[in-house]
């Protein structure tokens, strides 16, 4: 029989998994249509905290109305992101110039720039220590299951991302749009002479993986109680390396990747000290690097 | 006979070079227009200005007299030029249906039933992963996906690339058929002598200019065309 500690840490786990999905799937869209990483991404997590805390100091609206708005928020700060970061350097839209290797170094720049200003700017504004988060909106409020006790954070958080997973799987088959982000990442001169409408659809790209990536970050901030302008940074490497280890653009490897890794990180502090789980993280890069370079499981596979 | 789309004075620069030259070219209302010649000599940066890929840097294209050469791609494909590009540029990790459905745009499955009965190998794999289909199944799905928005204009660029002569012949077939249902068809070829034979009109285009133009039929019995491109040797009509 598994020790109460172990599956409490396993529950925790699964929370952990499901933000790291709901920030990698940005990650792994945006690399999917444009092959650029974007390192503003961490910061959109943030900026979504940020709107959710301040809705509910403002007029203190329903839980599920302050997660709304972090995913508004989060959209916006995508397309806007997407502006000044990403279309400047688009001046040609050959294939040859939509994908290529100066675009990507150009925007790897302009977007580590751009979060660097975001996190900053926020700094400034709200100052770099933890925000005080009104406590009726915290949750964390415990559930007991037999020998462990999980929050009810842990099931929103399971019920949104499996929501939000469920949705992008439907939006990505069924829809107009979803169909166009598809057949861009998989040939982007193709879908040009298809008659799609490549910008617009880099757009909805952007809006799409920078929404959730908001979502996941007041999910956070609610389930720790700690909202601060670094927050996003840690999430981001983990995102960033479950996409890797996904296979850069699969959103199902991406998915169970991120599983994987939140997984092992919590049950990981069974057996060493808390302040060490970060680096399996890193440890599960390195592996992934030396012994699958084309992600765990292995490439030619549809992207996105 | 009027002309759906008219290529005046085109030239295209890239860089430094020119790709294109005073290129003129003028498709009339369901015909077949080739434009034939070597590799690397502008055929297919033609096809690319015509589909938005490439915005030409001199002259005008004329789509039912409205010149569409500074439209968008997309918007190109909406006034209804579609083009079955080179190399095919199907959605390989997505199926059959995914990539006919993605040519169609707003008109959906409309013309589904009509691009399978013209391809009906492509009926029997609707949900087979495109990209695992043999080069003339892609080529079929390529041409069938540009039939889907039932263009006004339906470019083709190489449709005889890399086929099998029997598949060439099939080919040919079919864009005499979907001519004959009403569309205009503007093919670029390096296969001369196939391309001839269905064509109405066509030019030879040498270093991004057209050096010869005339009656498809004429241009096969012409010794410029012949020495050049079937090997000196003239056809006696056909």
């Amino acid at each position: 029989m598994f020790d109460p500690y172990f599956l409490q840490q396993l529950a925790i786990g699964v929370s952990l998994g499901m933000i790291y999905a709901l920030m990698a799937i940005g990650f792994t869209l945006i690399f999917g249509v444009l092959n650029v990483v974007n390192f503003a991404h961490g910061e959109v997590y943030t900026i979504g905290a940020f709107a959710g805390l301040m809705a509910i100091t403002a007029f203190a609206p329903p839980l599920l109305v302050v997660l709304f708005i972090a995913l508004a928020a989060g959209a916006f700060a995508g397309f806007g992101l997407e502006r000044l970061a990403f279309r400047p350097f688009r001046r040609f839209s050959d294939e040859a110039s939509l994908k290529s290797r100066a675009m990507r170094e150009a925007t790897l720049m302009s977007s580590l720039a751009m979060s660097i200003i975001a996190r900053e700017a926020m700094e400034l504004i709200f100052g770099s220590q933890f925000q005080s988060v009104d406590l009726a909106y915290l949750i964390n409020k415990p559930i007991e299951i037999g020998p462990i006790t999980i929050v009810n954070g842990d099931l929103i958080i399971l019920g949104i991302t499996l929501l939000m997973l469920a949705g992008l799987q439907w939006l990505l088959k069924k829809s107009p749009i979803g169909m166009s982000i598809r057949a861009v990442s998989n040939n982007a001169l193709g879908a040009k002479y298809c008659g799609i409408n490549t910008d617009r659809t880099i757009i909805f790209t952007f809006i799409i993986g920078s929404g959730m990536g908001a979502l996941a970050g007041i999910l956070v901030g609610l389930y720790y109680g700690a909202i601060f302008p670094a927050m996003g940074f840690t999430p981001g490497i983990k995102a960033f390396v479950a996409m890797v280890m996904g296979g850069l653009s699969s959103i199902p490897g991406a998915v169970v990747s991120a599983m994987i890794l939140g997984l092992a990180e919590s049950i990981s502090t069974s057996f060493m000290p808390s302040v060490w789980s970060d680096m399996v993280a890193y440890a599960f890069l390195l592996a992934t690097l030396i012994f699958f370079p084309q992600g765990l499981f292995g490439a030619r596979r549809e992207r996105v | 006979m009027s002309n759906i789309l008219e290529i005046n004075n085109l030239s295209l620069k890239i860089g430094v070079q020119d790709i294109l030259h005073d290129v003129t070219v003028k498709v009339p209302q369901k015909g077949i227009v080739s434009v034939l010649g070597a590799n690397g000599v502008g055929k297919t940066s033609l096809m690319r200005c015509v589909s938005g890929i490439y915005h030409a840097t001199g002259g005008e294209i004329l789509l039912d007299g409205q010149d569409i050469s500074k439209l968008k791609s997309h918007d190109i494909v909406e006034r209804g030029v579609m083009q079955a590009p080179e190399g095919r540029q199907i959605f390989s990790t997505m199926t059959v249906l995914e990539n006919l459905l993605l040519g169609a745009g707003a008109l959906g499955r409309q013309e589904l039933d009509h691009v399978l009965t013209l391809f009906p190998v492509l009926k029997e794999r609707l949900k087979q992963q495109a990209g695992s289909m043999s080069g003339g199944e892609q080529q079929m799905l390529c041409i069938g996906r540009a039939l889907m928005h039932k263009p006004k204009v339906l470019l083709l660029d190489e449709p005889s690339l890399g086929l099998a002569p029997r598949l060439v012949g099939f080919i040919c077939e079919l864009v005499t058929r979907i001519r004959d249902e009403g569309y205009s068809v503007l093919l670029v070829e390096q296969n001369v002598k196939a391309a001839l034979r269905i064509s109405d009109k066509a030019y030879v285009i040498e270093h991004g200019k057209i050096v010869i133009e005339g009656d498809a039929h004429e241009l096969m019995s012409d010794k410029r065309v012949a020495d050049a491109y079937l090997g000196g040797h003239v056809h006696e009509g056909s």
